[in-house]
């Protein structure tokens, strides 16, 4: 099997989760396409670790997949902290700083 | 042959969820349809011959992250006025859609182009992947576990409920 339809998978969801980013307004949705590009990124990794046959590319999608861990915690508690504040989930409300911008 | 047939209907599993999460108005749906893809995914890591791999995305990705998630939706139990009231979903979907398909293309593209094989060679094992970690990737790794403990206190103090110093900012 060549290489070429992992490529296709991985841009394929790569996209897929910036679409989501972009165009959703949900803050877990938002969380969700992140974590979705770090995987097809670290899908990547382990692609060109198997066409190159050196095991580099795998340790480093090993400690992405700790860096995804350490991204789901500090956002999740972002969230909550955010939904605490303002009671909605929506990334719109989150606009203190451009508030005080325009006060001032 | 049960290759590529296993490798399409992974592929499926995987673009399927990620619609799914990017289309859903219930986060607690989004989560789910968030688990089928990384589920899937671990399985494309074991299809690419990368067992390790494929373990620790499963135990890390599904086994903490998708719980930790849903978790947190439940936790939230944001009630149906409190979701983002997203009118013309579908359009501004549809429109960035139009709008990255280029960029898909061009990854695809210049990713593809570079190599059109895979190794021959043997070399990406579990034991390979050990002795490389410790030896050329020792410092990443260190400073990985400084990373998760940063996170793991900084998520404790911004998740805390600080009702005074709250009060005191305002």
């Amino acid at each position: 099997m060549t290489p070429e339809p992992f490529f296709f998978l991985a841009a394929l969801l790569f996209s897929i989760a910036l679409v989501g980013v972009v165009s959703r307004r949900n803050l877990f949705v938002i969380y969700m396409s992140i974590e979705l590009m770090l995987t097809s990124t670290s899908l990547v990794l382990v692609i060109f670790s198997k066409v190159l046959g050196s095991a580099d590319g795998s340790v480093m999608a090993l400690l992405m997949i700790a860096v995804i861990a350490a991204e789901a915690a500090l956002f999740l508690a972002m969230i909550i902290h955010l939904y605490r504040r303002n009671r909605t989930l929506d990334s719109e409300m989150c606009d203190e700083l451009k508030q005080e911008a325009n006060n001032a | 042959m049960l290759e590529l047939s296993l490798f399409v209907i992974l592929a499926l599993f995987i673009v399927g969820g990620a619609v799914a999460t990017i289309t859903n108005r219930q986060p607690l749906f989004s989560a789910f349809g968030f688990l089928v893809s990384m589920l899937a995914m671990a399985g494309v890591f074991g299809l690419l011959e990368n067992q390790f791999l494929a373990l620790a995305q499963i135990m890390v990705s599904v086994g903490a992250v998708v719980v930790l998630n849903i978790l947190s939706i439940m936790t939230v139990n944001a009630k149906e006025e409190n979701l983002p009231k997203e009118l013309h979903k579908y359009r501004w979907i549809l429109l960035s859609a139009v709008l990255v398909s280029p960029v898909t293309f061009l990854i695809y593209k210049s990713m593809s182009m570079a190599y059109q094989h895979f190794s021959r060679l043997e070399t990406v094992s579990t034991k390979v992947m050990g002795e490389r970690l410790f030896s050329a990737w020792v410092l990443p790794f260190e400073i990985v576990s400084i990373l998760l403990l940063t996170a793991m206190v900084g998520a404790i103090v911004i998740a805390r409920k600080k009702d005074v110093i709250a009060k005191e900012t305002r």
